[in-house]
């Protein structure tokens, strides 16, 4: 008889099947620029002679919840229960014993699930669909879903770490934080772990212009309107990164996500671009830029986040003032107050970064002390530069809190620290943003800053049926996202009011669906900031103190109001069978995950490996280890101009490597302005002609004082040039006439990149360009 | 008193959750229960032995440790264990390949198998029939 072909994990030795308890993970759902409704499906199959309890740890997503459950297999269905954390570990104990199916979904600290399906007959399969809620990454002119298909090794000072000779890393965190959560291991070779893939709607109010991903390689389909199918392209991947999916919307304008319930309420979600508050404020900026120097960040992000900072100073003036600071487990301060942004400092700024190597573990806390410090008795912004991986991150969002420092976060990662990054940023009343390692990390940090270095709007307040408040800032860039409820009293309207301003919005009912959907996606972001607000003395205590706690009793409030699960409230289901055999102790077997792609193992592995009890059993990852590779990320040009060119994995350790593409040269150019917003050169005329010739290079990439990367470099450009006297009559018309084409936003054809980065005069040049421009505009 | 408990009990006074106990057990740390199905019963040598693996995980021991430390540890193992693909062709034939290879190469191996797989599937050509004649 002839055998299909089929291929099966084996082990090298013993020859014998390598059984996975989970088999796939596959997600589907619908995202929203308000945030996602999915349902996450869990294929556990036993393929032992002995019933099996499987255990899968997954991280949240940004402002996310679980909602329910439903588990099936042949002949049978369950539905979760919402119970109280104590309340349901009984339940599924009880039905444990029993010989029961059963299964817990409990989320612990840091938002980390365990997903616990026990008695597994042999041979059966059994599938969770799991329904969660989560947020994701606003900008003004679209949104980044971000889902976690692995969950990434990070940082304890208490956690202890080893690596089996069969490649496996094991972290175990202090019991007396983290209760009983069990951490999977983590694999370097994710090809023989289960499969993930994913197939998603994604809904908006406005036209979609381009979906893209810069982790999977997918497949988008467009209706030409509001709605589009984004599929992975490939048959399957692996577990070994995040999801990361980017839409732009075709234009910038409010959206109002509502729709009627069943008690005729209207929940609404309402994203309101910053371009509708105004422009920015003026004001000397006070900022210090924190740099995660751990080892996590070695290679390519280290170097493109110190010529970030370079390129970010390079805006700063002389009346703005900054801060350097870089962390691992110490914290190195570049000076032990403020200094002002003149060209001298940040001179020496630099000198101080390119002494940053990457050593250490992510002592995140010290780090944010020392730089709130800097400020003395006056505020400020720190713009942090990080990969996020740490554990315990209650307590670090504490600390933040009583600093009273606004934070805005880049982060970067192939799997994220994206929900605690978040929740940083937006504590504090700051912005965050997360780049995989395959974008540009430089580029990313310096469009942050631009947004960030000074609010469009402040004191911005909400009517009365809006919870949560709005923050009281708005970013350019970054657009407000309110939740409220409309039609109970009356009042179907939106109202913000701001210093100086305020808008009125109409809510507009829709599908009943869309009404719930936002309605959770509501109570999933009031869970999530009261999530971070335990103190961390009751973070770390037992269920059964934690329950004295007033975030704990606000908590158990909200998961019962919105039927959305926390760390106080699980779900749970049991399903009894005939076949069920009481007593019966099933094998416990935790799913494994792959290593976070591109994130050094020695990064987390190396120091902490056990060498002196069990040589035989231990052993240190080479550090030079290659990595799974992944598909050709499928990213829109909008997108695909921000990626590296190569994954960091590949890129080695060293000095930032020389300018090479064209991004690298803007913020080489960028790096290098004065304090007074001008290019430096040997007189007036020198500085002008220079100046005019960066401006140009800057506008012939797309960048204009309000539009691209580099906008806060371009307008000040722009304010050297009005500001220059003392030129001759023509070269003040050159000046003039370069200076109306930044207002325009176009620069005329010319090797204006190339220019700016060579030496000498170049009026001729720029008049050439000049009056081809205007003879063009003439035509 | 009597020395036998169940696993809830066990769970109580060691203060370990029952999910706890049973991922020792499948780990190797603790044995499993006397009996098995509804007798199942844990003695004072459980209670004691993760009163034990309690302590060690005070003092900062990874179970992998604690394991070693209270048995001397599992045997260690000869070689890595390596994942290989089987990849059965005919019921005579079965191709065995490293999983662990780059995917391009696995794609290019696949490729390989496949071709040899339908080369073996065909029915013998007249010229292969005469020459064996």
């Amino acid at each position: 008889m002839s055998t299909a072909p089929s291929f099966m994990p084996l082990e090298a030795t013993a020859r014998k099947a390598l059984n996975l308890s989970m088999q796939r993970l596959w997600l589907t759902g619908q995202v929203l620029p308000a945030g996602a409704r999915l349902v996450v499906q869990h294929v556990f199959r036993c393929q032992e002679d002995k019933a099996l309890e499987v255990i899968y740890s997954f991280p949240l997503p940004r402002d996310a919840a679980l909602r329910r459950f439903r588990i099936a297999g042949e002949g049978f269905e369950a539905h979760s229960e919402l119970k109280e954390t104590e309340a349901a570990v009984k339940a599924y104990e009880e039905g444990i014993a029993r010989g029961s199916l059963s299964a817990l979904a409990r989320q612990y600290a840091d938002g980390i699930v365990n997903l616990t399906v026990g008695n597994v007959q042999p041979k059966e399969t059994v599938t969770v669909h799991l329904e969660i809620l989560c947020g994701v990454e606003l900008k003004d002119d679209g949104f980044r879903f971000r889902f976690p298909f692995t969950l990434a090794p990070a940082y304890h000072s208490r956690a202890r770490a080893a690596v089996t000779v069969s490649g496996e890393g094991e972290i175990e965190l202090p019991t007396d934080e983290f209760a009983d959560m069990i951490l999977p291991s983590f694999h370097k070779d994710a090809s023989t772990l289960h499969q993930v893939g994913f197939e998603l709607s994604i809904v908006s109010q406005l036209s979609l212009d381009e979906i893209g991903s810069p982790s999977h390689a997918v497949r988008v389909r467009q209706d030409g309107g509001c709605s589009a199918r984004v599929t992975l392209a490939a048959e399957k991947d692996v577990p070994n990164r995040d999801l990361v999916l980017d839409t732009r919307f075709k234009s910038v304008e409010p959206q109002v996500l509502a729709g009627r319930d069943r008690n005729g309420k209207v929940p609404f979600a309402a994203i309101v671009p910053s371009s509708s508050f105004g422009a920015a404020t003026e004001g000397p900026r006070r900022v210090v830029f924190l740099l995660d120097r751990s080892a996590s960040m070695r290679g390519e992000p280290l170097s493109q986040a110190r010529r970030a900072i370079e390129a970010c100073l390079g805006v700063l003036s002389a009346t703005d003032s900054f801060g350097l600071v870089a962390f691992d487990d110490e914290v190195l301060a570049f000076q032990p107050a403020l200094v002002a942004g003149t060209r001298e400092s940040r001179e020496k700024g630099h000198d101080f970064l390119t002494q940053v190597d990457a050593r250490g573990g992510t002592q995140l806390t010290r780090g944010l002390l020392e730089a709130a410090e800097l400020f003395g008795d006056e505020g400020g912004d720190i713009f942090i530069l990080t990969d996020g991986q740490v554990f315990g991150t209650e307590t670090i969002l504490a600390q933040a809190r009583s600093a009273g420092i606004r934070l805005h976060c880049l982060g970067i990662g192939s799997a994220s620290q994206d929900r605690f990054l978040a929740l940083l940023a937006r504590e504090t009343g700051g912005v965050s943003r997360f780049v995989t390692p395959r974008e540009r990390v430089d580029l990313a940090a310096v469009d942050l800053f631009a947004s960030v270095s000074r609010p469009v709007a402040s004191g911005l307040k909400a009517g009365a049926n809006i919870h949560p408040e709005p923050p009281g800032f708005v970013f350019s860039g970054t657009p407000v996202l309110v939740f409220g409820e409309a039609g109970q009293t009356g009042e179907n309207q939106i109202e913000l009011s701001w210093h100086g301003g305020g808008l009125k919005l109409p809510v507009e009912s829709g599908e009943s669906e869309i009404g719930e959907t936002v309605w959770l996606l509501q109570g999933c972001r009031l869970i999530a900031d009261w999530e971070s607000r335990y103190p961390s003395s009751e973070a770390a205590a037992k269920l059964e103190k934690r329950k004295q706690s007033r975030v704990a009793a606000r908590l158990l409030e909200l998961s019962q109001s919105y039927g959305l699960a926390s760390r106080e409230m699980s779900l749970v289901a049991v399903l009894t069978r005939p076949s069920d055999r009481p007593g019966e102790l099933p094998e416990t077997r935790v799913v494994p995950v792959g290593m976070a792609q591109d994130v050094a193992v020695e990064a987390y592995f190396k120091n902490q490996t056990i060498t002196d009890m069990a040589p035989a059993m231990f052993a240190c990852l080479d550090a030079s280890m290659s990595f799974g590779t992944m598909g050709t990320p499928s990213a829109g040009s909008f997108i695909r101009r921000h990626l590296s060119r190569k994954p960091r994995a590949e890129s080695p350790a060293g000095p930032p490597r020389a300018s090479e593409t064209t991004e690298d040269i803007l913020l080489d150019l960028a790096s290098r302005m004065d304090s007074d917003g001008g290019m430096p050169g040997k007189n007036r005329a020198a500085r002008a002609s220079a100046t005019a010739l960066v401006l140009l290079a800057f506008l012939s990439q797309g960048h204009t004082p309000i539009r691209g990367a580099f906008r806060s470099h371009v307008a000040r450009l722009v304010s050297f040039l009005l500001a220059l006297t003392g030129l001759s009559d023509h070269q003040q018309q050159i000046v003039n006439a370069v200076i109306e084409l930044a207002h325009k936003g176009t620069a005329p054809a010319g090797e204006w990149i190339a220019l700016a980065s060579a030496s000498g005069n170049h009026w001729k040049e720029i008049e050439s360009g000049v009056l081809r421009a205007q003879a063009s505009a003439r035509r | 008193m009597s020395t036998s408990r169940t696993l809830a009990e066990l769970s109580e006074e060691s203060g370990i959750p029952a999910r706890t106990v049973r991922f020792y057990i499948a780990r190797g740390l603790l044995e499993g229960p006397a009996k098995a199905g509804r007798a199942a019963v844990y003695s004072a040598e459980h209670l004691e032995r993760l009163q034990k693996i309690k302590e060690l995980q005070a003092k900062g021991r990874m179970l992998a440790e604690i394991a070693f430390e209270l048995d001397g540890g599992p045997a260690p193992e000869q070689t890595a264990a390596s994942p290989w693909w089987q990849h059965v062709i005919e019921d005579d034939v079965q191709v065995w390949v490293r999983g662990d290879v780059r995917p391009w190469r696995m794609k290019q191996i696949r490729a390989a198998v496949d071709h040899f797989a339908s080369r073996l599937r065909e029915p013998e050509s007249g010229k292969a029939r005469r020459n064996r004649k």
